[in-house]
């Protein structure tokens, strides 16, 4: 099981406001059309962290991706 | 079976409490889990309390209370007698599943959705689907699932909804918010409460459907924009709390008159619900709760510490230690919340609170070092057996308080040596528990009450330890005096969990004032204190809890000396029942060291080899307890010789040392070798020094079983006269105490039955000797099934339908709501007319006479 650090882009729904990002800190937002996309580096237990605030805030989650360690794509496409 | 599956702020606590409303006719129990509950036993005595109050049942008796040895599987079986007793249907809900973080209690959860009485229906709700195992419910039908999709709101519901608030909104604004929303629960719920009273519903509507914020978040900020700024503050500063009240809501926001707002909130139905009837305390809905809380951080990050401080010294100051702690924690006040849980760590054990102790020992940030954790961490390796572990993190503790500040120094050095005490009482480590038991010499001194409380504490809890070890390691007087000065304190200072612990090992420590010479009625006096004990215990329903096993075990023990095997191995059950949590080896030991008397008194030698076996195993692990040992390899090596392995016994005997060797009852199981091998001469050699007086013994029971080997060791030589006396001076011993146990494992039957009736003085207790010896062996007969003497009355039927489950005579006589005097009137009446002596018996002679449903194998 890989329990390193790697980057991570997580996709909800809707456009997150200042109150709803302070339960992301450590997770950069972007608004992409109707949707929030958060990028950040997360290892195991703080991604599963960040599913839980997701759930308990009831957000609707759309997507949930690692992203590769390529230096030239950091979290962007 | 219902499971509502789905998530935050779809309404499933409303539908809850909809289906809860008082027009049904079924009993409803409503169980909230806590948020983040990681202490298993919190969440069953939450459920068992509700399910007691919602049925009625137990009305004035002490409510449930936690102990420091939780027992699980007896906590499910209680729950699930006390649901098959109630009357008419009952609905038995458990709201937020998903905050229960204890596998073992989703474990034993899934035992009791699964073994529901028919007339009890189970609802849970949930934000993720739970690893319960429930396919065999879902495979036979009898689940229904309720998920998001079934939840949500139609748009003509959500005109319905908007109606009943009042709310006059155009059928198009409707639609557009019922769009916007897509009929999730909590986003109409928030739009309700700004839509009531707003100047321009159908420009809100159009906003709100414009705006790309999520539902949750918009709506929020409109409806706190919507409150008075000092609602507002409220709100905010009090989101922080899992639960608040007007006191501490004031303390928090600076200012008087919290508790109207807060039920002017509730009465608005704005997300704030009251969790008693007196309306004191209230809690959020916990979508709301979390977003408050978001919008606390962002807009006043630099209070929140300020905040905790303030509701941890509330909570320290109404002694809700583990809430104070939490705070503290949250605060950031590492090192005082470390300090706060060592100085607390002794009241929360006896709380019954190890669980949560944990989970606040796992809350600190990996890697800080605080060495006071260690003490808390020695308390949790001794609760769960981890005795090594224990005796590590102790060593760590010690060596801090020698260096900690002079003000804390004592209180950490009491501390340490209170859980030292009890690591060497787990060890049997007589010594170890005589130097540590020296701090109670000095009295309790204190500046403070908290100073005074916690030596009392700390006291009682001393004087069970030493005690305990005291009985087993056979300084029987002492153990009397302490165990009874602890009982008496332990009452006075309101720890029923001490006293409970007190009495049951005081019960164990009469045993062997009981055994040590013939007296009247010693043991019957003995199983007197053990109902005492157990008594006490069921008053806290600790009935089945390791805390009363001594006394279950000695009742057990007892029983089984005086020939009653089957009422016996009852109690015997109930103490493995009881020790199913706990894993030393002390209780343990006896535990299989009585079923193997059992089995030997029965004449199942082989099985009783096992038994005998596993004890010594035990015994061996025990560093004190010599006297004891004695007796268990004494019965394991007769055992051996019994069923034809006398080489082994030889083998092991040569192992022993002096000391144990010259014991009388590893002379006794000499004797019983040298019989196997067909040497009587040596086995008379063998129990000389018993027979004379010289050779040091456990109790006047193993002179009864020299006198019988001597009898059989006169037999095997031809000399019936000898043979005869022998068997007459055994009788004369057991008779006072009626001991039958002796006459079983030595296989005396023929001794008994060869001595003329003429030359007995002791003709009853023979015959009831025989009794019991051709009634237990395999080969028994069958009893007769001749009618019984006379009708049972109505009353008499009654309890003898409980006979066949586990219930014991006082949980009987609770279930009937009639006395204990009540229910032992009947018993006797009912044994009297089916003409039986026990319980067993009982019910197999109710059974042949079809009084009870007969069994599935017939």
């Amino acid at each position: 099981m890989d329990a390193a650090t790697a980057p991570y882009m997580i996709r909800v729904k809707g456009h997150l406001g200042a109150t709803m990002l302070c339960a992301f800190p450590t997770l950069a937002p972007n608004h992409h059309g109707a949707h929030t996309i958060l990028t950040g580096l997360l290892d195991r237990s703080a991604l599963y962290g960040v599913l839980a605030e997701i759930e308990a805030l009831g957000l609707d989650l759309l997507e949930i991706r690692k992203l590769s360690q390529d230096p030239k794509s950091p979290g962007t496409r | 079976m219902t499971v509502i599956s789905a998530p935050a702020g779809s309404g499933k606590t409303c539908l809850l409490r909809a289906w809860a409303g008082p027009s049904q006719a079924r009993r409803f129990v409503l169980v909230q889990v806590e948020r983040g509950q990681q202490d298993d036993q919190q969440f069953w005595l939450a459920l068992l309390g509700a399910v007691r109050h919602a049925t009625g049942s137990y009305r004035g008796a002490e409510p449930p209370a936690a102990t420091p040895d939780f027992n699980a599987p007896a906590m499910v079986d209680r729950v699930l007698s006390e649901l098959a007793d109630a009357d008419g249907g009952v609905t038995l809900a458990i709201d937020d599943l998903h905050e229960l973080h204890s596998a073992e209690a989703l474990a034993q959860l899934t035992r009791l959705l699964t073994s529901l009485p028919p007339q009890v229906h189970a609802i849970l709700t949930t934000r993720h689907d739970v690893p319960l195992g429930l396919h065999r419910l879902r495979l036979a039908g009898d689940l229904a699932e309720i998920r998001a999709t079934d939840l949500r709101f139609s748009e003509r519901e959500t005109r319905e909804l908007l109606d009943a608030s009042g709310i006059a909104l155009s059928d198009s604004g409707v639609a557009l918010l019922h769009q916007r929303t897509e009929g999730w629960a909590a986003g109409l719920r928030l739009a309700a409460l700004s839509l009531v009273g707003h100047p321009e519903p159908e420009r809100f509507v159009a906003e709100f459907s414009g705006s790309d914020r999520t539902v949750a978040e918009y709506l929020i900020a409109e409806m706190l924009e919507r409150q008075p700024p000092h609602v507002q503050d409220l709100l905010l500063r009090t989101s922080l709390l899992d639960r608040v009240n007007g006191e501490l809501a004031d303390l928090l926001i600076g200012r008087q008159g919290s508790e109207q707002i807060l039920l002017d909130l509730e009465d608005a139905n704005a997300l704030v619900e009251s969790l008693d009837p007196a309306r004191t305390w209230f809690r959020y809905h916990h979508l709301f709760a979390d977003l408050l809380r978001l919008e606390l951080r962002r807009t006043l990050p630099a209070e929140i510490p300020a905040l905790h401080r303030r509701a941890a010294g509330w909570f320290s100051q109404h002694g809700q230690v583990a809430e104070a702690i939490r705070h503290t924690q949250a605060a950031g006040d590492w090192p005082e919340a470390a300090r706060l849980l060592a100085d607390n760590s002794f009241s929360l054990t006896l709380d019954g609170q190890a669980q949560t102790m944990r989970a606040l020992v796992q809350a600190f940030p990996p890697g800080a070092n605080h060495p006071e954790l260690a003490l808390v961490r020695a308390g949790g390796d001794l609760a769960q057996g981890r005795l090594d572990e224990a005796a590590a993190h102790l060593a760590v503790a010690k060596t801090y308080a020698e260096t900690a500040p002079p003000e804390r120094q004592r209180r950490l050095q009491v501390a340490a040596a209170s859980l030292q005490l009890s690591l060497a009482r787990r060890r049997g480590d007589l010594a170890g528990v005589i130097e540590q038991a020296r701090f109670l010499a000095s009295p309790v001194t204190g500046r403070s009450d908290e100073d005074i409380a916690l030596g009392s504490d700390l006291r009682a809890m001393a004087l069970m330890n030493l005690g305990t070890v005291e009985a087993w390691s056979l300084g029987v007087s002492d153990a009397e005096r302490h165990l009874r000065e602890g009982a008496d304190l332990a009452q006075a200072i309101g720890r029923p969990y001490l006293e409970v612990g007190c009495l049951a090992q005081l019960a164990f420590a009469y045993v062997f004032h009981s055994a040590d010479k013939p007296k009247a009625h010693a043991f019957a006096k003995t199983q007197r204190r053990c109902h005492e004990a157990i008594a006490l215990a069921e008053r806290y329903g600790w009935g089945a809890e390791p805390v009363i096993a001594p006394a279950l075990m000695t009742l057990a023990g007892t029983m089984v000396l005086l020939g009653e095997f089957d009422e016996g191995e009852q109690w015997l059950w109930r103490t493995e029942r009881a020790l199913q949590t706990d894993t030393g080896p002390d209780v343990r030991l006896l535990v299989r060291q009585t079923a193997g008397m059992l089995q030997a008194g029965r004449g199942r030698h082989q099985k009783a080899l096992e038994e005998f076996g596993a004890a010594r195993r035990l015994a061996s692990q025990l560093e004190g307890s010599q006297a004891l040992a004695s007796q268990v390899t004494g019965w394991l090596l007769a055992t051996q010789a019994r069923v034809g392995l006398a080489g082994e016994a030889r083998a092991l005997l040569t192992e022993l040392d002096d000391e144990q060797a010259g014991s009388g009852e590893i002379r006794n199981a000499r004797a019983v070798i040298c019989l196997a091998e067909g040497n009587p001469a040596a086995a008379m050699a063998a129990v000389a020094d018993v027979l004379d007086g010289t050779a040091p013994v456990l109790g006047y029971a193993t002179v009864v079983e020299t006198q019988l080997l001597a009898g059989l060791a006169h037999r095997a030589v031809g000399d019936q006269r000898a043979a005869n006396e022998a068997t007459e001076r055994a009788l004369a011993l057991a008779e006072s105490d009626r001991l039958v146990l002796p006459f079983a494992m030595t296989g005396a039957a023929d001794l008994l039955e060869a001595l003329p009736r003429h030359q007995t003085a002791h003709g009853a207790l023979l015959t009831d000797i025989l009794d019991v010896l051709h009634g237990s062996s395999p080969a028994g007969k069958e009893q007769s099934s001749f009618p019984p003497a006379d009708e049972l009355s109505p009353g008499e039927l009654r309890v003898l339908r409980y006979l066949p489950t586990n219930l014991s005579r006082p949980e009987i006589a609770r279930e009937l709501s009639v006395s204990t005097n009540t229910v032992n009137t009947h018993l006797r009446k009912i044994y009297a007319k089916l003409q039986v002596r026990n319980r067993t018996s009982a019910v197999r002679r109710a059974r042949e006479l079809r009084l009870l449903a007969a069994p599935r194998t017939r």
